[in-house]
């Protein structure tokens, strides 16, 4: 009965709003409408797309943005049920909303709604006639999948959560807004598990949300870099993604996922460095196949930041581990080579970025022949003209195509900047150089922390538990526990007794033997 | 401060450059040294170096050889250096080569920087050369290109048909140093006529010199076989058979498919007896005269053959004595089973009064596809 109660004692309920406004300013409407309107044109600078309809003889006003309204939508809310008698006044329409405050009334225009204003009455009453151009939930084409969903989100935030929630139908699933940005007022969400998260992660998240004082949050990319813990490290802290299934999957570990309004990106803290290393794709292929794609991605890992470096030291510092029946071709193949090999090796490094970049920015037909132009025409001539070895050809190459294997893009551009820096190692100390490299890499890893999770968990610190779902892939019903890393409150994951059928068909069979 | 300190840090990387870079590209390789006896105590040295030319998969190789005399290896090395237009390197070396006359005197002494430079490579392989080395590095054969490549094969293929044994220089240090132990080193011969290299048996040494008795490759199987090694392949050939219309027909070729070997150390007051067993498993690869079915023609066989095969164990033990090289390490087990008797003794002048007992047993145990 409580609603009754709070009926009768005047207490009226009120519309949920998306961002909590009540510290906004005030601006109570007057009764004149020519001030409330002077008011309003004044406060958007005279804006030339404000339209203003004249309605009832100059006793009333219909004032809505041109550009951010549908005019069928107008025609439909508003005139249609006069036309059709339904209502006498404009003011009985059901889905209106009503307000005394000007302020409010210049957000919800800004928002896409129409206001409707009388002489002589103080109430303003608003109608949601926003227009919505959407793209229809494709693919990302940066993470597409072999099997699994094909969705991904959009630039609308509400279709986004609505890919979440269909995936997730439970009560305990928590979308809370926040308004970001002190001129282009942002909506950002973020969305978790109560009962699954942990409640001081969430309460780190939204400390930070609100602490980020900016003009403009265009991305998840602006709120990123405000809210990460060190802004300095190569490494992101954060997985990005487009895809639906990878945001489900990490808000029922127990993490955190952020939206933003206008990006189909999605950021999730907090976030380890094996994450960035899986894909929807493991789980939707046998897990002998998910295991050894994984390894392989690992290994890529590898060769994606040490290769270069690796083979620069060798023929500069230590030829003496070449094998023997590789000596002759190595031999033949740098003889003539002009350059030192570290310079070879940036060089190469450099061309292959130079395509890489020219092939984004380039529609796809064209983007393909540089593709080709750069990769066979230059690998080929720059070889053949004495600039660049063919082993450091493979090399480089082989280094490129091992940092795109990685599934997310930061990462994958985080392992080609790394490259550098132990090229230059490799180059001036060798082996030595090289060792000091991974090992300042591991030790930095092994620092950094994401939202206050060690960011090389489940590795260091190590639970063997967790590994099973990191370097390899188990059978799913074996990851009975969440992963430890973002210290979830409830940690079971799959129940015990999950394959118990097993063992009862089982036990049917010998009885009736 | 910060800023300088970082400076300074920069500075330090940066101006290390390259300093201690030693560029694959810029030196000569050497895969093949020589070493032979010149006049006046100096040695001589042959190298071969690979010059490689051109890229796109075809390689041409010219090898150069060079040689010089000096007083120590390194000493000719430094001499060899001089003549190049590069750097010279040893560390990728496959062979090296000893002349018979050299080795007869100690061959520590031209190893010795081998083993104390870390970047050399001690997965060389080492031999003797009947002659000297320089004929044999000299030599142009129509196969292989490289000389290096040819002698490296050679030695391989002889150690996967067990007749040699394939100790890398870094095996053979041990060997060399440790007292009661001797080893053998391949022998390799120069043939001007058929124009090869060929495998010539096993060299024994004896501490670390050449004692110039040699067991001819036809032997060198069972004396391997005697010690316990085995290669991938052990096939041997000998005469079971007499006057059979044909020469051909007399013999046996079998394969040995597993063997043991025991050895049994006896001391008896100054005597020290050795027995050996070594039973053979065998299987029959070539016998014309087949019918290896029946029971009695394959017990006629395995006894002809185990008197065969133990009689010339006997004759290996007795080239070995000759040699005074104790290539059994009897020496060595001696020391660790019975100490007090081997304090008694000077294993240098004692070996050769070592009595061996050898038996050797040969079973058949397959005959091929046919019967």
């Amino acid at each position: 009965m409580g609603f009754f109660r709070k009926f009768f004692q005047g207490e009226q309920l009120q519309d949920r709003k998306i961002a909590d406004d009540q510290q906004e300013p005030q601006q109570p409407s007057t009764k004149n409408l020519s001030r409330n309107i002077d008011y309003l044109l004044n406060e958007f600078k005279y804006t030339d797309d404000l339209k203003i309809r004249v309605l009832k003889k100059g006793d009333a006003a219909l004032l809505y943005f041109e550009a951010m309204t549908d005019q069928e939508k107008v025609q439909q809310m508003i005139f249609n049920p006069l036309e059709i008698g339904k209502v006498d006044h404009i003011y009985d329409i059901p889905n209106a909303k009503e307000t005394t405050n000007l302020e409010e009334c210049i957000r919800s225009l800004l928002r896409g709604h129409a206001i409707y204003m009388e002489d002589g009455h103080e109430r303003v009453t608003m109608f949601n006639v926003t227009s919505v151009f959407n793209r229809s939930v494709e693919e990302p084409a940066n993470e597409k999948v072999v099997r699994g969903a094909h969705d991904g989100f959009v630039e609308n935030l509400m279709i986004n959560i609505n890919l979440v929630r269909k995936r997730i139908e439970h009560r305990d699933l928590t979308v809370k807004f926040f308004k970001v940005g002190k001129k282009t007022n942002t909506n950002v969400a973020i969305l978790f598990m109560d009962g699954i998260v942990n409640p001081e992660l969430v309460q780190k998240v939204e400390k930070r949300i609100q602490a980020v004082h900016t003009d403009k949050v265009q991305s998840p990319g602006f709120m990123e870099e405000f809210i990460e813990d060190s802004p300095i490290s190569p490494f992101p802290q954060m997985l990005n993604s487009e895809r639906p299934d990878r945001i489900v999957a990490s808000i029922m570990e127990g993490r955190v996922a952020l939206f933003t309004e206008g990006s189909p990106t999605a950021i999730i803290a907090p976030s380890t460095f094996f994450m960035f290393y899986q894909s929807p794709d493991d789980y939707n292929t046998r897990w002998y196949a998910g295991t050894f794609i994984r390894l392989i991605r690992f290994a890529s890992f590898l060769i994606a930041v040490g290769l270069p470096a690796f083979y620069i030291s060798v023929v500069s510092f230590h030829f003496e581990v070449i094998p023997h029946d590789l000596v002759t071709p190595i031999k033949s193949s740098i003889n003539e080579i002009a350059y030192p090999p570290i310079l070879e090796a940036l060089i190469m490094v450099v061309i292959i970025e130079l395509i890489r970049e020219a092939g984004i920015r380039l529609p796809s037909p064209v983007g393909q022949t540089i593709g080709i132009v750069g990769g066979l025409v230059i690998g080929d001539a720059v070889v053949r003209a004495g600039l660049v070895s063919n082993i450091m050809v493979i090399v480089v190459a082989l280094t490129a195509i091992a940092s795109f294997v990685v599934p997310s893009n930061e990462l994958s551009m985080t392992l080609r900047m790394l490259t550098f820096p132990l090229i230059f190692l490799a180059g001036t100390l060798g082996f030595v150089g090289l060792i000091f490299g991974f090992l300042l890499i591991a030790v930095h890893l092994t620092k950094l922390e994401s939202f206050g999770t060690p960011y090389f968990s489940p590795v260091a610190p190590l639970r063997i538990k967790d590994l099973k779902d990191t370097f390899i892939r188990l059978p799913i019903f074996t990851m009975k526990q969440r992963p430890k890393g973002p210290q979830p409150v409830s940690t079971t994951a799959v129940e015990e007794g999950a394959r118990e059928w097993k063992k009862d068909e089982r036990s049917n069979q010998s009885k009736n033997k | 401060m910060k800023r300088f300190i970082i400076c300074i840090l920069c500075t330090l990387v940066i101006l290390t450059g390259c300093w201690d870079q030693n560029q694959f590209k810029n030196i000569k390789l050497t895969l093949t040294i020589g070493y032979d006896k010149a006049e006046e105590g100096k040695i001589y040295e042959t190298v071969s170096i690979p010059t490689v030319k051109g890229s796109e998969g075809v390689v041409e190789e010219t090898v150069q050889v060079l040689s010089s005399d000096a007083r120590t290896p390194l000493d000719a090395r430094d001499k060899i250096d001089q003549m190049i237009s590069q750097s010279f390197n040893p560390s990728k070396v496959e062979v090296v080569l000893i002349g018979e006359e050299l080795a007869k005197s100690d061959i520590y002494p031209l190893l010795d920087n081998f083993y104390r430079n870390p970047s050399s490579n001690l997965n060389a392989q080492l031999a003797i050369v009947e002659g000297t080395a320089k004929e044999a590095i000299n030599f142009r054969s129509t196969g292989d290109t490289k000389i290096s490549e040819y002698i490296g094969g050679l030695l391989k293929a002889a150690t996967s048909s067990t007749h040699a044994h394939g100790h890398n220089m870094q095996m053979l240090w041990g060997e060399m140093i440790e007292e009661g132990e001797d080893f053998a080193l391949p022998l390799l011969k120069v043939d001007e006529e058929s124009n090869v290299i060929k495998f010539d048996g096993l060299g024994l040494m004896h501490e670390d010199y050449y004692t110039g008795i040699k067991i001819p490759p036809e032997q060198s199987t069972l004396l391997l076989l005697m010690q316990g090694n085995k290669g991938n392949v052990a096939r041997m050939t000998r005469k079971v058979r007499d006057d059979q219309p044909t020469p051909i027909l007399e013999y046996i070729t079998f394969q040995v498919m597993d063997f043991d070997r025991k050895l049994k150390i006896r001391p008896e007051g100054d005597e020290v007896n050795v027995d050996m067993t070594l039973n053979l498993n065998v299987t029959v690869t070539e016998y014309p005269h087949d019918h290896l079915v029946d029971e009695k023609i394959i017990e006629k066989l395995n006894k002809d053959l185990s008197n065969v095969l133990t009689e010339e164990a006997s004759e290996v033990f007795n080239i070995t004595k000759e040699g005074n090289s104790d290539v059994f390490s009897i020496g060595r087990m001696l020391k660790a089973y019975h100490p007090e008797v081997w304090k008694e003794m000077d294993w240098a002048e004692d070996y050769k009064d070592v009595t061996f007992n050898p038996k050797v047993n040969v079973t058949i145990q397959n005959h091929g596809i046919i019967n």
